[in-house]
């Protein structure tokens, strides 16, 4: 005979199937988004810098680090690089002390691949002035941040939060002209972070080629 | 060295010579366009003050491609400065679907081998008939293929101002009319997505999509950020609805406002697949807000709880009462009986929700817009559910006792016509429940009815399962037993008085069937209630004869009902009174709903009350007395300029299920508050428990 008592055992095991049972109604996507989500944990790599030595990002904890994805071939990093701006950029953030880091993730044989002395000779003929340059021919430290455009910008804070995601500014065009009175997302967040208050625009959709992954 | 032999040696030379020039990418040689281009006109000729479409036509090297207005992950535009003759204004591109071009882990969306853009363009009215115009501008845009190359081009197009109307040009007309038949029409649909931390999920009524026919079906959002682009769309297709989960996209904001994009169908034909396009406006919606966000678990609750609150409305509280009477009578019987007893009556809650669950849905299936208490709306059903109602209260206020055995009081319980009678108070409780819509249930039933079969019925029964739960424990749980107040002869008394909300019941029932069928049919039914009433009277008279006696007079008793029912089912479906629900509901305010006329209003901004309600549907009547014609109300409506249109669904009426449908409802009532203003505002959705305060508020609120 069936006695329906309800005791708390059976509640239990009847909210806890419940849930068992929204789960699977609902469904949780198998498919990761991939990279690294703003306001969370920017995540830590190390890699070889043009200059043969490891560079990890543990090693600026403490600092504030951008990092910058590039492609000295993409018509959009031309545009950034010809018209000065991304140089600029670099020397003001240097310049106090924020770590700036250039990262190549072209895999060889594809636009944009460089050797480390290749590297260097732009950084010296473009004028450029990172902290470093980092080779990611395997395309692992791209992936992991979910880089897919050159340039595609982030900002991680003292704390090694990512703070900043996306475009180097808003204009997504391959125009020189169009630097001029853009704006300019990575300053914003460095000055935003540098003077203790939140990114105004954490994230935007970043412009430009495709990376050259393998 | 011979001379053959320094001959050779120098062609060998020569041809690797040759081999590493040829090999050698560089910029020596000359940059071929990947993107040839070309601005088209529809027309030969331009007319002063008339619109005509121009068009960039993009011819794409293979392996190539440019980009939609959302180019994705990556990529621009295409984009063209104009430089028109004075007083010319050029709008912007419209756009013909995308392709996906998935690269590495980023997903773009744009155009491989060719693409027209169209532009619409207005010339001024001043212009001189026979003079020349030249249209100019210069194109830009950016090409993929692994690497990206940004180009640009001159354009321009001279034609003659003509004085006549426009002539098409040949060559071009036909080119951009076809890009402009590809550019995806607005879709028909409602559509919404709920979001959480990591999945957003969309939701667009496109009815009569058939699953196993859709080859494919696409987002693509209009803008970046909402969804993540390059991660899969999960489409499930039911016949109500098709809903698309996907990861949710980094930009936070991105799903506070409604969610723009082109839904891609593609249909497997007999022997090709036809790709439609639509664009669509997601609202956003809470998790818990409306019916195609609910989980079945969540359906599945409501529905109990749903079924619980039916025990109690003025239809079933009477049917219901005779069964706990019996128990009152009874509860010292062995538990055992009791229980096998509640059990008899769960199954036939149960199996009679099973039959209306199983009815509706095969129709449906079969193409019918039906609801719940979709019977309602057959004047035949009506009329037989009035006669059985007055049967029961006439038990109840003592002329009759129908075979003194179902109900339950005064026999033996135990007896198996009391099982039989157990399980016939379940249907007969189904059916006087049919009318009533308890809250917590039209979200649960809309919901069922937009599932597959076996969900839907799931949903059902345990709306059934709700309606049972109260009898069901009180035999089950022989300590709630005690709670029960001491039997004696009040309950003769109340028995008596549960009578009257039974006989309101009919009369109800029996102004419904005047509204479905006229005079004829409420002459058929009120015949068939004095039947029933003879019948009765028959019956008790030789309850205490001879055997035989008993039975003649039984054989006519039952003669009188069939001959009632049979009445009932005379009662003409639809003959007479076609029109007068429509040409009624005129009076008092109210303007008959055609989605025409709603349409038509929205279009010149103007606020619309929507009052889907049945002339059966008991909450709906309640409502209209409490709240919707009090002068409160009246007065804030006629304020604000709110035009009252009533969707009377009384007798079937596929356009407004379908108006149910997209509200993810499938029953009565459902009032919907259109705010002024634009005709893209979407409508609030009221309870459909109204009180003057709700209506005030609301409107207070979106006006």
């Amino acid at each position: 005979m069936i006695e329906l008592a309800l005791t708390r055992r059976t509640f239990l095991a009847g909210t806890s199937l419940a849930v068992i049972a929204q789960r699977l109604v609902s469904g949780t996507s198998a498919w990761a988004a991939p990279g690294a989500k703003v306001g969370t944990t920017a995540p830590v790599f190390t890699i070889d810098a043009t200059t043969g030595k490891h560079v990890s990002l543990a090693d600026y904890k403490g600092q504030l680090v951008v990092l910058e994805w590039t492609n000295h071939d993409c018509p959009y990093v031309r545009k950034h690089y010809d018209s000065g701006n991304m140089q600029a950029l670099q020397k003001e953030a240097t310049g106090q002390g924020v770590v700036w880091l250039t990262l190549i993730s072209s895999s060889p044989g594809t636009q944009g691949f460089v050797t480390a002395g290749q590297a260097d000779e732009l950084t010296t003929t473009r004028k450029a002035s990172p902290t470093a340059v980092l080779l990611d021919p395997t395309g692992a430290v791209g992936k992991m941040y979910g880089a897919t455009n050159t340039p595609h910008m982030y900002v991680v804070d003292k704390a090694g939060l990512l703070v900043y995601a996306g475009a180097i500014d808003d204009r997504p065009t391959t125009r020189r002209s169009d630097v001029q009175g853009a704006q300019n997302y990575v300053r914003e967040a460095l000055q935003a972070v540098s003077a203790g208050q939140p990114v105004k625009t954490p994230v935007t959709r970043a412009y430009g080629c495709t990376v050259k992954y393998s | 060295m011979t001379s053959w032999r320094r001959r050779f040696a120098f062609i060998v030379v020569l041809l690797a010579g040759i081999a590493v020039l040829l090999g050698t990418p560089g910029p020596a040689r000359a940059a071929e366009p990947k993107v040839r281009v070309e601005l088209l006109s529809e027309v030969a000729s331009i007319v002063p003050g008339e619109t005509f479409w121009l068009a960039l036509r993009q011819e794409i090297a293979p392996g190539w491609h440019t980009y939609w207005m959302n180019p994705g992950d990556s990529g621009e535009p295409p984009r063209i400065e104009w430089s028109l003759p004075k007083g010319f204004t050029a709008g912007d591109f419209v756009w013909p679907p995308p392709e996906r071009i998935a690269v590495g882990p980023a997903m773009t969306y744009g155009y491989s081998n060719g693409v027209v853009l169209p532009v619409a363009v207005t010339a001024p009215r001043d212009l001189v008939p026979g003079t020349r115009l030249a249209l100019r501008g210069q194109a830009s845009w950016i090409v993929c293929e692994k690497i990206c190359i940004p180009e640009e081009a001159p354009l321009a197009l001279t034609l003659p101002v003509g004085a006549g109307p426009a002539q098409l040009d040949a060559a071009s007309a036909p080119l951009i009319a076809a890009a402009r038949r590809s550019v995806p029409a607005p879709s028909p649909w409602p559509a919404s997505f709920t979001a959480t931390s990591d999945t957003v999920t969309l939701t667009v009524a496109a009815r009569g999509l058939a699953a196993d026919r859709v080859a494919e079906v696409w987002f693509y959002p209009a803008r970046w950020g909402a969804i993540e682009q390059a991660a899969p769309q999960r489409v499930s297709i039911s016949p109500d609805a098709v809903t698309l989960a996907v990861a949710r996209g980094p930009l936070p904001e991105a799903v506070s406002a409604p969610i723009d994009g082109v839904l891609v169908v593609a249909e497997r034909l007999d022997a090709s697949v036809s790709r439609q396009a639509f664009t669509v406006r997601a609202e956003p919606r809470a998790l818990d807000g409306g019916a195609n966000a609910l989980s079945i678990l969540r359906a599945l609750v409501l529905a109990l709880a749903g079924g619980v609150v039916l025990n109690l409305m003025p239809c079933v509280l009477p049917v219901l009462s005779m069964k706990a009477f019996g128990l009152v009578q009874h509860a010292s019987e062995r538990p055992a009986a009791l229980r096998l007893h509640g059990i008899t009556y769960t199954a036939g809650v149960l199996a009679s929700f099973a039959v209306v669950a199983g009815v509706l849905l095969a129709l449906r299936a079969g193409g019918e817009q039906l609801g719940w208490g979709f019977q309602l709306q057959s004047p035949v059903f009506v009329t037989l559910l009035a006669l059985v109602l007055f049967a029961v209260a006439l038990s109840l206020s003592g002329v009759i006792v129908i075979g003194s055995r179902w109900s339950g009081a005064g026999q033996a319980l135990a007896s198996r016509a009391g099982y039989a009678g157990s399980f016939f108070t379940g249907a007969l409780a189904t059916v006087a429940a049919t009318p009533c819509t308890a809250p917590f249930m039209g979200v649960a039933v809309g919901y069922a009815v937009t599932q597959p079969w076996l969900t839907a019925l799931l949903v059902f029964e345990a709306l059934g399962l709700g309606l049972a739960l109260p009898f069901l424990l009180l035999t089950l749980a022989p300590a709630w037993r005690r709670l029960l107040p001491a039997p004696g002869p009040w309950m003769t008394r109340v028995q008596q008085l549960l009578a009257f909300p039974l006989y309101a019941s009919v009369a109800w029932l029996v102004w419904v069937v005047s509204q479905q069928a006229g005079s004829p049919g409420v002459a058929a039914a009120l015949a068939g209630l004095v039947l029933i009433a003879f019948a009765a009277w028959l019956h008790g008279l030789v309850r205490d004869s001879a055997r035989l006696k008993r039975r003649v007079t039984s054989v006519i008793a039952l003669a009188l009902v069939v001959a009632a029912v049979a009445l009932g089912a005379i009662a003409s479906p639809g003959s007479a009174a076609r029109t007068a629900g429509s040409a009624a509901t005129k009076s008092d305010g109210w303007e008959p709903f055609s989605p025409a006329r709603l349409a038509q209003l929205r279009a010149a901004g103007t606020p619309v009350f929507v009052n889907i309600t049945a002339a059966w549907c008991l909450t709906c009547l309640v409502n209209e007395r409490v709240a919707l014609r009090t002068p409160a109300v009246e007065d804030v409506f006629a304020r604000k300029g709110v035009v009252m249109l009533k969707a009377d669904w009384t007798r079937r009426d596929p356009v407004i299920t379908q108006v149910l449908g997209t509200f993810g409802r499938n029953g009565v009532p459902l009032y919907l508050l259109y705010p002024a203003g634009g005709a893209t505002r979407e409508p609030a959705v009221l309870p459909q428990i109204l009180s003057e305060r709700i209506l005030i508020d609301a409107t207070k609120e979106v006006l």
